[in-house]
């Protein structure tokens, strides 16, 4: 019932990938592949600078419930983000493989809180159903949903696709 | 048009009136000394440079007819720096017309209504750019220059060359040895003792002679100077003097050249290249034409680098890094003590950190070194708007500067020229009375405003002074009940003191009130504001008939900060040590609550306390053990409550993100070295916000949202 996992994905794999030819070639989405509890989302690969593994993070009072606190990444003050608030999902505990996504929001960096990343995914565009197709009752965070159609060695699922700019904008 | 508008307005038009005085200032020293002839070209470089500015700034703000019209002005000054157009009075007077439309362009920017034909203007230029010659002879000719230096001269290097050719001035080629360590400072000494007797073209650095600890520069000069003199001025570093062959060559005794040893003359094209010479001018030393003191260096503006601060924060950052590293590698150094066998070492390595910790220290006081500027080019600025304003206003100002060499971080500095700005027009329009008034009241016609500076620990206080009226208390109450800043009640109980602090309330000043800008809609809220912003406070003090006096007291620098860290519940924090008093046990001291504020007596004197768990609301429960961290900023001080001290450490405040811009309290974060990062308290901020609490301007203050 759990799936593989590919924690520790290293930005540099990923940057590879996202230049790689395929990824170029018409008709191909890359997404990053991430949990939150049960539910499994995707962010642009492009919109994501930067997988960090959870370290220490700063709170800061008076803040709003969903910033989790402070974070220097290379000397940088970055605000880190609970995405499970940001999206209004139930809290938990934190995952022992939380990961923080690194996204450009503006001219500011910001980290999002995930559970765990899972794997960068090629979805075709016939594989992706848009939000506006499925009508009401999705989040206007949400683009669309991928359904990547059986390839070896992987189960039917359904990635929920996460637009980062009207994640961000609240 | 709303209030943000109409200030930007503001300063764009405060900042162009500058520009435009000093245009029509340099504009009549070269006026002067056109009809002297001893015109200097450095001020037609600033008058260029000053339109320059003006066409950007305009175009900047969006006021196209005034950008357009410094625009023109600017091609024709242009011209006339490079000697495309020749200086005459039929040309300065298009010039002073030039900036009469400027000045009109900005009235009508201001409200005023203003005639402005900006067309004739335009007219009047063009027919002085199409009635331009070229000189035909090139007076460069006549002297064995050497395509080696003229490939490389600018345009407008060539230009001098060629004016001071024409003027049959006698050039020279000097080189000057200097050591690398100081080329800087000495090149700049010899410029300055060269200036008065000779016009510095450019300087080359020189193939031959440089080495590894020095370098020699070519410097090409125009003077009538001889050579001895300018051999004599430029320094015993000189290592050569050549003077250039020139037209009147042949008339100079070769004795004379000779004399000087060392020196020898270029001399070996043979002379047919300048036959139709005329003979030379001889001019007596005496009237050496002035290459002009006043007005700016173009040259000495090279030597400067400008930078822009956020590389030098960049650089600062850096430097915080490795302080980082320091302390890394001197808690293993700690480690490395508890085992005896790696004692040598430890004693070793124990030497290098102390020398690596010596250089650190020298290289942060260099960087720091390179922001600080003296405070006293800001007030220049001010003395002109002193002038200015006075004028509007039919009074007579003297302004009187102290301290204009203490020096602060020029973060600060751009920073506060408008506060001062604002506090200078105040003081000018509101704070002085008119001469016949102040006759009157037996006081000197001529009111006198002083800007004070000086160095206090490790803040710069910044005084501005007037001698006029005073602020009436009674006026000031008055008119913030009636704007319902303050209720009857309340201000009651209020002393003079307290009521002249009403004056920085938002919405305190109107278009008439006692304390306004002049013709500004924005009030001393604004300024406190932005002296907050700075991680400063301003104070206020004055006496009916005898004066007002604001205080500003600011930190040195922003970059690096000594700070105290301290606990609460789980948080730790720093705050800056330049704005703790000291630290207290809290229990040693009497704990009082006054009208809802915690208060303890601290040698006779009660001082509100904030217990920094409680206004963060971390929710732990009241510590016996607590600290009392006693926190002022000028006159304002308060007791913040913190569980533990931890010691103090030089930290490099880092911003938040814009996310939590809007969370008060902060004004940045810190990385402790040991993988700690830990929020910068933002004392301003917590001062007003202690004090405001539970007092009855509270609300009022809480809804304006006025805060850094």
């Amino acid at each position: 019932m759990t799936r593989p996992r590919t924690p520790g994905l290293s930005p540099a794999t990923l940057a590879r990938r996202s230049e790689s030819a395929l990824a170029r070639s018409e008709g191909v989405r890359e997404y990053l592949v991430f949990r939150i509890g049960d539910d499994v989302m995707g962010l642009p690969l492009a919109s994501v600078k930067e997988i960090l593994k959870l370290a220490p993070i700063t709170e800061v009072p008076r803040a709003s419930s969903e910033v989790v606190g402070i974070l220097s990444v290379r000397g940088r003050m970055t605000t880190i983000l609970d995405l499970r608030r940001v999206l209004q999902l139930p809290d938990a505990p934190v995952a022992r493989g939380a990961r923080i996504l690194l996204v450009e929001h503006g001219d500011e960096v910001l980290g999002l809180r995930v559970d765990s990343v899972t794997e960068v995914v090629r979805l075709l565009e016939k594989e992706i159903e848009p939000a506006v197709a499925i009508g009401g009752g999705l989040s206007e965070h949400v683009t669309g949903l991928g359904r990547p159609s059986n390839r070896e060695g992987r189960e039917e699922s359904v990635i929920v696709l996460l637009d980062p700019v009207a994640l961000l904008r609240s | 048009m709303n209030e943000e508008t109409e200030r930007v307005r503001d300063e764009f038009l405060a900042e162009s009136q500058e520009l435009v005085e000093s245009l029509s200032r340099d504009l009549l020293l070269i006026d002067h000394g056109q009809k002297h002839n001893a015109l200097d070209p450095d001020l037609v470089n600033a008058v260029f440079r000053g339109v320059h500015t003006l066409k950007g700034i305009a175009g900047m703000f969006g006021y196209g007819e005034l950008s357009e019209t410094a625009h023109v002005l600017e091609d024709l000054l242009d011209q006339i720096r490079l000697g495309k157009i020749s200086l005459e009075q039929s040309t300065l007077d298009v010039l002073f017309e030039g900036v009469e439309v400027l000045q009109r362009l900005l009235g009508a920017v201001r409200g005023e209504s203003h005639e402005v034909d900006v067309a004739l203007f335009r007219d009047a230029v063009r027919s002085i750019t199409s009635a331009t010659k070229v000189a035909t002879v090139d007076p460069l000719a006549a002297y064995d220059i050497g395509d080696d230096v003229l490939g490389v001269l600018t345009e407008y290097e060539e230009h001098r060359l060629r004016a001071n050719a024409e003027q049959k001035n006698p050039l020279h080629r000097l080189r000057v040895r200097f050591p690398l360590s100081s080329i800087d400072s000495d090149l700049e000494a010899v410029k300055r003792r060269l200036k008065p007797v000779a016009e510095i073209i450019t300087y080359l650095p020189s193939i031959e002679g440089s080495g590894d600890d020095a370098i020699e520069l070519e410097v090409l000069l125009a003077s009538r100077a001889t050579i001895g003199e300018l051999r004599t001025l430029a320094g015993t570093d000189a290592v050569e003097t050549v003077r250039l062959r020139v037209p009147e060559s042949r008339t100079v005794p070769p004795p004379r050249m000779t004399e000087d040893g060392d020196v020898f003359r270029r001399d070996s094209k043979p002379p047919q290249r300048t036959p139709t010479l005329p003979p030379a001018m001889i001019i007596p030393e005496s009237s050496q034409r002035d290459m002009g003191a006043e007005g700016i260096a173009v040259r000495a503006v090279s030597k400067t680098v400008r930078v822009d601060i956020t590389k030098l924060d960049h650089l600062m950052n850096l430097i915080g890094e490795l302080g980082i590293l320091k302390s890394s590698v001197g808690r293993v150094l700690e480690r490395m003590g508890h085992h005896t066998e790696m004692r040598p070492i430890s004693a070793d390595l124990q030497r290098v950190h102390r020398s690596f910790e010596r250089h650190l220290a020298a290289l942060q006081d260099g960087l720091l070194d390179v922001r600080m500027v003296p405070i006293g080019q800001t007030f220049e600025r001010l003395a002109r708007a002193v002038r200015q304003v006075a004028r509007e206003h039919g009074k007579e100002v003297r302004l009187v500067v102290n301290g204009g060499d203490t020096e602060i971080d020029k973060l600060i500095v751009e920073e506060l020229i408008d506060p001062l700005l604002h506090l200078i027009r105040n003081a000018v329009g509101h704070g002085t009375e008119l001469p016949q008034e102040r006759l009157r009241l037996g006081k000197d016609p001529s009111a006198i405003i002083a800007l004070n500076a000086y160095q206090k620990g490790n803040h710069v206080v910044i005084e501005v002074e007037d001698d006029g009226a005073g602020i009436d208390t009674k006026r000031v109450l008055a008119r913030a009940v009636e704007r319902d800043l303050v209720s009857a009640d309340a201000a009651r109980e209020l002393d003079d003191h307290a009521i002249r602090q009403l004056v920085f309330l938002p919405g305190f000043s109107t278009a008439n009130a006692v304390t306004d800008i002049s013709g500004r809609g924005v009030g001393l809220d604004v300024v406190r504001t932005n002296i907050g912003r700075l991680g400063g406070v301003i104070d206020l003090h004055s006496t009916v008939g005898v004066g007002t006096k604001f205080t500003l007291t600011l930190p040195i620098t922003l970059a690096i900060v000594n700070s105290l860290v301290m606990r609460v519940a789980s948080h730790t924090f720093a705050i800056p040590l330049t704005v703790v008093q000291e630290a207290l046990a809290l229990s040693e001291y009497e704990q009082r609550v006054v009208d809802g504020r915690e208060m303890i007596t601290l040698r006779g004197q009660s001082l509100p306390i904030v217990r920094l768990a409680s206004l963060f609301k971390l929710g732990t429960p009241p510590n016996p053990k607590a600290f009392v961290v006693v926190t002022a900023l000028g006159q304002r001080r308060v007791g913040l409550v913190v569980d533990a001290l931890e010691g103090q450490q030089d930290i490099v405040t880092k911003p938040l993100g814009k996310s939590l811009h809007r969370v008060r309290g902060f004004s940045g974060a810190t990385d402790l070295g040991d993988q700690r990062v830990i929020l910068v308290l933002d004392a301003p901020a917590l001062l007003d916000e202690a004090l405001e609490n539970e007092s009855p301007l509270a609300e009022r203050r809480m809804t304006s949202g006025g805060t850094a």
